[in-house]
């Protein structure tokens, strides 16, 4: 038994931080298995929408009744719709506790979120990872940037990444392919913001979307449908990128519809021997073994595998020496934010539709401190011109109607902040232990809300967008502050932080468990703070750098 | 235009092609017969329709069987609330076929008139008019005649001088 499940590494979960680890430790030399606990997803094969039309698509693309029945928390996300509904999971199917109100969007597949992600990639700088130390919250990152800094390299060049390098300290430089061109309001509108301001930029987002070829994949052909699968391979993903590379040296098995129930821990040897799991659909339990085991199921999925690992010497969790395993949940807050119109620049539109946002990067509390609150946030900014849709709010009908909205209609803009949250004991994963699947995994809690400091931040989020639209000179300028269901930016990070001090952290600074030597967490987990930016990028170059790691670690017999 | 762009823009021609004669089959071996409406609904149904979107320099919008659109979204997507307003809408509009077009007009825009500023639920206009706009816009039709649709664009131009007579993007 043991023989025909022994592999030399087992990756959790095929996603953002499992595709890296599959790639970096198949091309080490490692024979690897990938346990996804989803169906499988080919590249471009299985895209079975990527290029339908409206009117091929049930309802043109509207989701019904049944679909909002069996996906009732997917279905509230601005991304699903007929095209998309098979990326997300059936809700009844995986039901969670909310203590407090929480939307966890998730699709259980080859490739995971990186399918369905928004797809920016920024990098962290030193003042995101000085400001827990400085500003005595939470603990300290147990890195700076130039631990992180080569690695982000070695990412960007290997996705391949699109954008404009602003030069800030606040967003360091990046490896980019030429950024997707400006509309004319946004042209427009960063000419006005350098008359204006000395402190507020707009640029073209870095995304991981090619505006070049690149190793053969895209470049981008603007469609804008990225989340139904690209067949271009336009934008990074698991399915198209690095699976691809991990199973081009022949050290890859990939194996869908099992999932991980718990780790297999030896206590002489303090050291984790395999994982046991589950075939979803005939539910046999089968025992797989290896030299390393990584967890990239996913934030709350991962810690939950460590928190259903207990035994005598880990009652509460492998690992959990500290106390901390399932604790300090983040996401991002994204209430904040404007809308304004334009009347000029009616002589100008564009061709294609481009998936990537315009970004306004991080300026309060860079320069000079502010006394309201702690940190900052960086704001996603839209643009476009009328389309029929503004035809929907109107008493209008008949020929002048339809002739109006038929023709490009004046510019508007939409603009909403992406602000930090501060790390929080009393937000939380926990499991029921008597509460369990068809799988036997136990039921997830989750419990989190947003703290006086995301308050006061989003008020002034809103505040500056209005401020910023209105010297730009733009018109019907609206302030929005909307509140925000945790876990809706979809970036749940940080219930199995790392650190230096194993009474205070689960990982250390390389993503491996203080307490057992051959275990890694590279996915959301291990976050310390959530800085402004989306977090992907770091994800991926912090599993590419633990791999380097484990596999060093590994040929001296260490681990 | 590199060439690229152009053979992409061509093989996605020929696989959208490919997919759209499954759908023309599919939609051939249908008798256009109503599912959810009786006949006196779906004449009320194609007459409001046609009032909202006639035809103009492009077909009106049963020409592209928005009434066909609307009797099968509206029971798979509207919550019973908004198709219980909406059938008694149409009944209040029995008969609405065979006024004279200035007619149509008036009372449709009584209608339109009092049931905006309503919450959509229960709104009659709002419901007509969102599946209307909907069902017109995003069939071939609406989306290659009356707007401008490019399956695959091949890229992204940010900053183009609008053409004489340019349509607005479908998406």
């Amino acid at each position: 038994m043991a023989a025909a499940n022994q592999y030399d590494a087992i990756v959790v979960g095929s996603g953002m931080s499992g595709g890296w680890a599959a790639k970096e430790l198949c091309e080490k030399g490692l024979k690897t298995l990938v346990l996804e606990r989803g169906f499988d997803i080919r590249h471009i094969t299985d895209y079975t929408t990527a290029l339908k039309d409206p009117w091929q698509l049930p309802h043109n693309n509207r989701p019904t009744n049944a679909d909002r029945a069996a996906q009732p928390i997917q279905s509230t996300l601005y991304l699903y719709d007929q095209s998309t509904k098979g990326m997300f999971v059936d809700d009844t199917r995986y039901p969670y506790e909310q203590a407090q109100p929480f939307n966890w969007y998730r699709g259980y597949h080859t490739g995971g979120r990186s399918l369905m992600w928004s797809r920016h990639v920024f990098r962290f700088s030193d003042l995101d990872f000085e400001a827990n130390q400085k500003e005595g919250v939470g603990i300290d990152w147990p890195i700076r940037y130039a631990d992180i800094s080569p690695w982000y390299d070695y990412v960007e060049k290997f996705i391949g990444a699109s954008g404009e390098n602003p030069a800030l300290p606040q967003l360091p430089k990046q490896i980019l392919q030429p950024p997707f061109e400006m509309t004319a309001l946004e042209k427009y509108i960063k000419a006005q913001f350098a008359k204006k301001f000395t402190d507020r930029h707009l640029i073209c987002s870095s995304v991981a979307v090619l505006s070049r070829e690149h190793n053969g994949r895209g470049p981008c052909q603007g469609r804008d449908q990225c989340a139904r699968g690209c067949p271009y391979s336009a934008y990074f993903s698991s399915n198209g990128v690095t699976l691809p590379a991990a199973a081009a040296t022949g050290n890859l098995k990939l194996q869908p519809d099992t999932v991980v129930h718990s780790l297999i821990y030896d206590e002489k040897k303090n050291r984790v021997l395999g994982v046991r799991a589950v075939d979803v659909n005939t539910l046999k339990t089968t025992e797989y073994f290896a030299k390393v085991v990584f967890l990239c199921a996913s934030t709350l999925n991962s810690t939950s595998i460590l928190l259903n690992t207990r035994g005598s010497r880990f009652p509460n969790g492998l690992g959990n020496d500290s106390g901390e395993l399932g604790h300090n949940l983040m996401d991002h807050h994204n209430g904040g934010g404007a809308t304004a119109s334009y009347s000029g620049l009616l002589d100008r539109y564009y061709r294609g539709r481009r998936s990537t946002s315009m970004y306004i990067p991080r300026f309060r509390n860079v320069a000079r401190k502010e006394d309201k609150f702690l940190r900052g946030y960086g704001y996603e900014f839209y643009s476009g011109r009328g389309t029929w849709t503004r035809g929907l709010g109107s008493a209008d009908f008949g020929a002048d109607f339809k002739n109006e909205i038929t023709r490009p209609g004046h510019w508007s803009i939409y603009t909403e902040g992406y602000g930090e949250t501060l790390p929080n004991h009393e937000n939380k994963v926990w499991l029921s232990y008597d509460k369990l699947d068809k799988c036997g995994l136990p039921r997830q809690n989750i419990s989190m809300k947003y703290g006086d400091n995301e308050r006061v931040m989003a008020q002034q989020m809103m505040d500056d967008a209005v401020e910023m639209l209105t010297a730009a000179g733009l018109e019907d300028v609206k302030g929005f502050n909307h509140p925000v269901v945790p876990g809706s930016v979809i970036h749940e990070m940080g219930t199995a932080r790392m650190g230096r001090d194993p009474k205070t952290s689960v990982l250390n600074s390389h993503n491996q468990l203080h307490a057992v030597p051959n275990v890694f967490v590279t996915d959301g987990s291990f976050m310390v703070s959530s800085p402004t930016q989306n977090p992907s990028l770091t994800y991926m170059a912090m599993t590419a750098r633990a791999a380097e790691f484990a596999v060093d670690k590994l040929k001296r017999g260490e681990i | 235009m590199n060439d690229r762009r152009a053979f992409l823009r061509g093989a996605s021609v020929l696989m959208g092609h490919a997919a759209l004669g499954r759908v023309l089959t599919a939609f051939a071996a249908t008798p256009r017969k109503a599912g959810f409406f009786n006949d006196t609904e779906m004449g009320t149904l194609r007459a409001l329709v046609d009032v909202i979107l006639p035809a103009t320099d492009s077909p009106a919008a049963s020409a592209a069987d928005t009434h066909y659109f609307i009797d099968l979204a509206v029971p798979a997507c509207a919550s019973p609330a908004a198709q219980q307003v909406f059938r008694e809408g149409l009944a209040a509009f029995a008969g609405y076929d065979k006024l004279p077009a200035a007619e149509q007009v008036a009372k449709l825009k009584a209608r339109a008139t009092s049931d905006i500023e309503k919450e959509y639920e229960a709104s009659f206009f709002r419901i007509l008019k969102d599946y209307t706009l909907t069902g017109y816009f995003l069939s071939e039709t609406g989306a290659t005649q009356a707007l401008a649709y490019e399956r695959v664009p091949g890229g992204f131009w940010g900053d183009l001088p609008l053409q004489p007579n340019q349509k607005a993007w479908a998406i």
